[in-house]
């Protein structure tokens, strides 16, 4: 009887250890954590610090969120975070799963290479090393928060009202939460933008886009993990695996300036107003749009202008009459004739740039 | 801590009876029953034969790979090499042959005993009740070794005859030797055995609770295939992290490198207070178990 009775106080009690384990595992560590004490610091002393600090050597794990109120296409998907290591100088690793593939970019100092795991590519671009190969990266600046937050940050102060507010967790570190809120002359769809600074090390950990009337960040790209310290030098050099196929491509003519030149004088583009209104104005092709004879709208029979119409809504102005893409942090006006006006504003400032 | 728990159940049960069977001889003896079944050396016969047909099938896709990422588990890009058969073999028999042959072993250690009227007789043997429980717990876990074994095994050896040493590729383009491939591999059979060993776990807590296999059979494939619905609706986000079989995806992540610890560390985890919990309620039902 002792014995039964014994067996089940040690069978309630390794159900309760495992049913607290279990919740241990479920919750996401630190969301409770109170926030750290840290040095007050003003904004410009903090934006100053975080323009100045230099990336360390460093492995981390970033994530990103988006919740646009629209499937965009091209965005990171999955819920395997992008890997990212540098070794301070320069040479770094970025891992983006691809589903349940990877892709590989590997910047060894003098050239790029990047692998492909779904068709076993491998493209190397000589002197990739480049920092204009930088800018045409998207996936890049979205796994690279450091960039992404430096260049958001200097750009909006003429605009904005630069606050620290109070301090917070990113990534088990301790962080300054640098927030840019539009002046009040500022028409747009974003309430803030909010910064999550190092507070040792001074680079941004976590940026957030919040739009009006919502509560969770539009946009969130930040560090789920981050481990400064260095790396192990093997980690940035690559050798085109047996079988893969190698495609050469100097990083000089990457963004071919002509041809570059050619596109943005075909698009149009001009850029109506600034700060926080800013409304990016351009043409698109004749012929992207509309299902043409020529193109046939697209070889699976698609049709992006049906797409665009049964995504939007009908937009009459002085320009004439659109289509409006409303996602909560911006909007995208598409008139009949091919003018696209798009910018985190709402659909009246666009239509009054169509008109400028 | 928590396995100091397990430990403690099955100490005090098996001292206090004067006279009890030495353990070494049970196990024997249960290990000789098991594997003389006719049902589990089939069955892990068959789970054998799947890398081979995995392995070849890649063979014949060569080409028309497309770069579509939502299109499943790029075994085609991949091949089958000694480092990515077995990987990919034991991934997809975790999703539902290695949980069957988990549930048919606990199924059969209890209930199965309890159908065929076998279990009054070995509650009433000198030996303990809980001290059996563990043997049966051995038992089922042996089966369930046996059979990742046999896989990863049969899936290494088809990898070398197909590709030999070559193409050791891991998913970030890195080329590993053949040693460091095994190393990989054998993390994998360790994160699913766990896996597996928490499956078993919670069907010898039901395997105790019933006379009838066939129940426990349903309950353990019809729970994971609700778990696996329940795992895919948004509306339930917050109730996946708490779903055994939530990040049972993860054991291929030992083919990107620097392996990703991240969603394999949580699930081991995850398994291991599963395994707790469900040896916990198959204790609590033994004990009380009418004999």
């Amino acid at each position: 009887m002792n014995t039964k009775r014994m067996a089940l106080s040690a069978a309630a009690a390794g159900t309760a250890a495992g049913v607290v384990g279990l919740v241990l595992v479920a919750l996401p560590a630190g969301a409770s954590a109170a926030p750290p004490n840290l040095p007050a610091i003003s904004p410009e002393a903090l934006v100053q610090s975080v323009l100045s600090a230099k990336v360390p050597a460093m492995s981390g794990s970033v994530s990103f969120d988006a919740d646009l109120g629209l499937p965009i296409p091209g965005l990171p998907s999955g819920d395997k975070p992008i890997r990212v290591f540098t070794d301070g100088t320069g040479k770094a690793k970025l891992l983006l799963p691809t589903g349940p593939a990877e892709k590989s970019i590997v910047e060894d100092g003098k050239d790029v290479w990047i692998w492909n795991s779904q068709d076993q590519t491998v493209t190397k671009i000589d002197g990739g090393a480049d920092k204009k190969f930088h800018g045409g990266m998207s996936e890049g600046m979205l796994a690279d928060p450091q960039n992404a937050a430096a260049t958001l940050v200097s750009e909006m102060r003429k605009d904005s009202n630069v606050t620290v507010d109070g301090t917070g967790w990113v990534a088990d570190r301790s962080v300054y939460e640098l927030v840019l809120t539009p002046k009040p002359t500022e028409r747009t769809l974003l309430r803030e933008v909010r910064v999550a600074v190092d507070s040792q090390l001074r680079v941004p950990l976590q940026l957030e886009v919040f739009a009006n009337g919502q509560s969770d960040p539009a946009v969130k790209v930040g560090f789920t993990e981050f481990a400064p310290g260095a790396q192990d030098p093997k980690l940035f050099t690559f050798t085109p695996p047996p079988g893969a196929k190698v495609t050469e491509r100097s990083g000089n003519d990457l963004p071919k300036p002509e041809e570059a030149k050619g596109l943005i004088d075909q698009l149009q583009l001009k850029v109506v107003g600034h700060g926080w209104d800013t409304v990016l104005v351009g043409k698109v092709p004749a012929g992207v749009l509309g299902a043409t004879p020529q193109n046939g709208g697209d070889k699976h029979g698609f049709d992006p202008m049906q797409l665009i119409k049964s995504m939007g809504t009908k937009v009459q102005g002085p320009f004439g009459s659109g289509v409006a893409i409303k996602a909560s942090v911006g909007t995208i006006l598409i008139a009949a004739d091919g003018r696209v006006a798009i910018g985190a504003v709402p659909q009246q400032v666009l239509v009054e740039a169509l008109g400028k | 801590m928590t396995t100091e728990v397990v430990g403690m159940t099955a100490l005090p049960v098996g001292a206090s009876r004067p006279r009890r069977a030495p353990l070494g001889r049970l196990l024997r003896s249960e290990l000789r029953w098991v594997f003389r079944r006719p049902r589990t050396l089939v069955g892990i016969g068959l789970l054998g034969l799947a890398p081979i047909v995995i392995g070849v099938a890649t063979l014949f896709v060569t080409s028309g790979v497309t770069g579509d990422p939502e299109q499943g588990p790029p075994i085609t890009a991949l091949g089958g090499s000694a480092l990515t058969l077995p990987v990919i073999s034991l991934s997809m028999l975790l999703l539902f042959l290695l949980p069957l042959v988990a549930s048919i072993a606990a199924a059969d250690a209890i209930a199965g005993e309890s159908a065929s009227g076998t279990l009054r007789g070995l509650l009433v043997a000198p030996v303990g009740r809980l001290r059996l429980l563990a043997v049966k717990m051995v038992g089922v876990m042996a089966v369930i070794t046996a059979a990742v074994l046999v896989i990863t095994v049969v899936a290494v050896v088809t990898g070398l005859i197909l590709h030999g040493t070559s193409g050791l590729v891991t998913l970030s383009g890195t080329t590993l030797s053949l040693g460091e491939s095994l190393g990989r591999v054998t993390v994998t059979v360790g994160w699913v055995l766990l896996q597996l060993w928490a499956v078993a776990a919670i069907a010898l807590a039901v395997s105790a609770c019933t006379e009838h296999p066939l129940v426990v059979l349903s309950t353990v494939i019809g729970g994971l295939i609700v778990i696996g619905i329940l795992g895919s609706l948004p509306v339930l986000d917050w109730l996946q992290p708490f779903l055994l079989s939530d990040n049972w995806t993860a054991g291929a992540d030992v083919l990107r490198d620097p392996v990703y610890t991240g969603d394999m560390g949580t699930s081991a985890l995850r398994a291991l207070c599963y395994l707790v919990i469900g040896y916990s309620l198959a204790v609590a039902r033994m004990a009380t178990k009418d004999s």
